[in-house]
């Protein structure tokens, strides 16, 4: 049942987290990549947004983007991802959603 | 079996090839009966909006092509509601007979498909 949905744009210039949050199922996931690693800093809405999903929703984000971007403290939520994560994570869910 | 498809089209009409792209393959799709269904969202809503002008730009019309969707076997036709209410924009204000979901359908729609794309 449950789709992945993959954000590689930042919340910050885009629509497309704003249009991706509300149609998260209940036992969907989100994964970050890119500069959507952007809605993970702390003390900006879109990391309030995140912490504000349904506890069954995981959040997911790619380790290398986030350390290149210096975020700081991230939301306890997040699990942080390699490469190989990263492919497992996608076998691990029935479809992706990336929002391209 | 063939497996499902559901096609998100997010992007205006004249905001460059997004939305006819996303047109294409569910048209591609449907020639070789695939079950597809297509979902507008965001600006994407703007395609099914009545009485526009593509020759005022020199394009070509989307909406006769969106039109011809049943005529492919394609009548999985979604809006989202929200994306038309930020528009101020309502069924009388659509092209086609569309299905209006809320964000809860939506979620419940995207889990019914094989695969998603969304452009």
């Amino acid at each position: 049942m449950a789709t992945l949905h993959l954000l590689s744009h930042s919340p910050f210039s885009d629509g497309r987290f704003n249009s991706c949050l509300p149609l998260l199922g209940d036992t969907d996931a989100l994964l970050l990549a890119g500069d959507a690693t952007y809605a993970l800093t702390a003390g900006t809405k879109p990391a309030t947004e995140l912490e504000q999903l349904p506890e069954q929703v995981a959040l997911f984000a790619l380790e290398d983007d986030v350390q290149a971007r210096a975020l700081g403290m991230l939301p306890p939520r997040v699990q942080l991802l390699d490469y190989a994560g990263f492919v497992e994570l996608t076998c691990r869910y029935e479809r992706i959603n990336s929002w391209l | 079996m063939a497996r499902s498809m559901l096609i998100i089209s997010r992007q205006a009409p004249w905001a460059g090839p997004s939305a006819r792209e996303a047109l294409d393959i569910v048209l591609a799709g449907g020639a070789f009966e695939l079950p597809l269904g297509l979902l507008f969202l965001d600006d994407g809503v703007f395609q099914l909006t009545k009485a526009q002008q593509a020759a005022s730009l020199e394009q070509k019309d989307l909406t006769a092509n969106l039109q011809a969707l049943p005529l492919f076997g394609i009548d999985s036709l979604f809006v989202a509601r929200r994306s038309l209410a930020e528009r101020n924009l309502d069924e009388s204000s659509l092209a086609l007979p569309v299905e209006i979901l809320d964000d809860a359908g939506l979620s419940t729609l995207i889990n019914r498909y094989d695969h998603v794309i969304t452009i």
